[in-house]
């Protein structure tokens, strides 16, 4: 989301205005789970630092400093909670069963009915296997791109309040990882 | 998902090593960058297929605009046993402690598998309610040293909302 949107929509929704603020979860909603998702919590524990990121946001708002990097405000927030959960270990669950997958496209969620159609199935196959080779790639290189990947993409600032990262080392980093994602999607025949 | 898994794969990466990164070095800087970003919007779609938000947890964070709340006075996390102290070996259900601050005001919380107790400071009778999100929490009495306790630990993420005389004090929100 752009800061100067960003900052207009902060504003306008603690002046009261509701649809601005569901503007703002809609528009920065993707990011906030995307930071979840890249540290790996348990499904349980990704919806509680969710709430927790928009709860406090909720609660701080006009009281931000800076309205325009309301999205590193919650990525950051998120990032912190998520290593909070890691820290106490006994709530941590990795979700690396290979299974979670498997559940994902059986769900039968509009986007998968649609995948599901003959002509698309090529495609889907396509989306599996890239998403498989991500999932199999190098820890640093997996949180990364998951955070990059949030819809709309985000911001840099945004990005290295994520994941705790100079802004700097962004670019070259997610050069990197693309490169090694494509090498592996390669050497499977993937592309 | 079948074939997937049988061809020793389970190397978390660590086989990953840049060793095709040289073949790219010499291209064009352009067209890998081209590529990057195809490679990473194609990322995107999938994520938006095969990972979304939640649209239940979505509306949760929608309705969450009810938490935002100008009259009362947010008492800011200003140590948590989690990060400020080093873990006790040995120790396995050690409390969480837990402090906030707005002003004068200090709420120090301990949390337990069994429940939540704390002490308002200075010492002072209060009404003490737990929230659990935009709905209306439990409400508890702090006595006249200011302290109360909660049978059951927040279940997920909890704020309390103190009332001690006209002023209302509301802890950041947190994960117990």
């Amino acid at each position: 989301m752009d800061r100067t949107d960003a900052g207009a929509l902060v504003q306008a929704a603690a002046d009261g205005d509701a649809a601005a603020w569901k503007t703002l979860v809609e528009g920065l909603s993707p990011l906030v789970w995307s930071v979840v998702r890249a540290h790996r919590l348990s499904d349980a524990d990704a919806h509680e630092v969710y709430q927790t990121a928009w709860f406090r946001f909720a609660q701080h708002l006009g009281r931000i400093r800076e309205p325009g990097k309301a999205g590193a405000w919650l990525a950051a927030t998120a990032r912190n909670e998520c290593l909070k959960v890691i820290r106490s270990s006994r709530r941590l669950t990795l979700t690396d069963d290979p299974h979670v997958l498997d559940r994902v496209s059986e769900d039968g969620t509009p986007e998968q009915s649609l995948l599901d159609s003959e002509e698309a199935a090529a495609q889907s196959e396509r989306v599996r296997r890239l998403w498989q080779e991500f999932e199999e790639l190098g820890e640093r290189c997996r949180q990364l791109l998951r955070v990059l990947m949030a819809s709309p993409p985000p911001s840099y600032q945004d990005v290295s309040a994520a994941l705790g990262i100079a802004v700097g080392s962004i670019g070259p980093l997610r050069q990197r990882c693309l490169r090694r994602l494509r090498a592996r999607l390669e050497a499977r025949g993937a592309i | 998902m079948s074939g997937m898994h049988d061809d020793g794969l389970h190397d978390d990466g660590l086989h990953d090593d840049g060793l095709h990164d040289e073949v790219f070095d010499e291209g064009g800087w352009d067209d890998e960058e081209f590529d990057a970003g195809l490679l990473e919007e194609e990322l995107r779609q999938a994520a938006a297929v095969l990972d979304p938000v939640p649209p239940e947890l979505q509306q949760i964070a929608v309705d969450a605009y009810a938490l935002h709340d100008l009259q009362a006075r947010v008492a800011e996390l200003t140590f948590d046993s989690l990060v400020d102290s080093l873990p006790v070996r040995g120790a396995g259900d050690t409390p969480r402690m837990l402090t906030f601050r707005a002003g004068e005001v200090t709420v120090d919380v301990e949390v337990t598998a069994h429940g939540l107790m704390g002490q308002v400071l200075p010492p002072q009778p209060a009404r003490v309610e737990v929230l659990g999100g935009p709905r209306p929490g439990s409400s508890l009495a702090a006595d006249d040293l200011g302290r109360f306790t909660a049978a059951a630990p927040p279940p997920g993420p909890f704020a309390l909302r103190l009332r001690t005389g006209a002023d209302v004090v509301v802890t950041e929100w947190l994960r117990a």
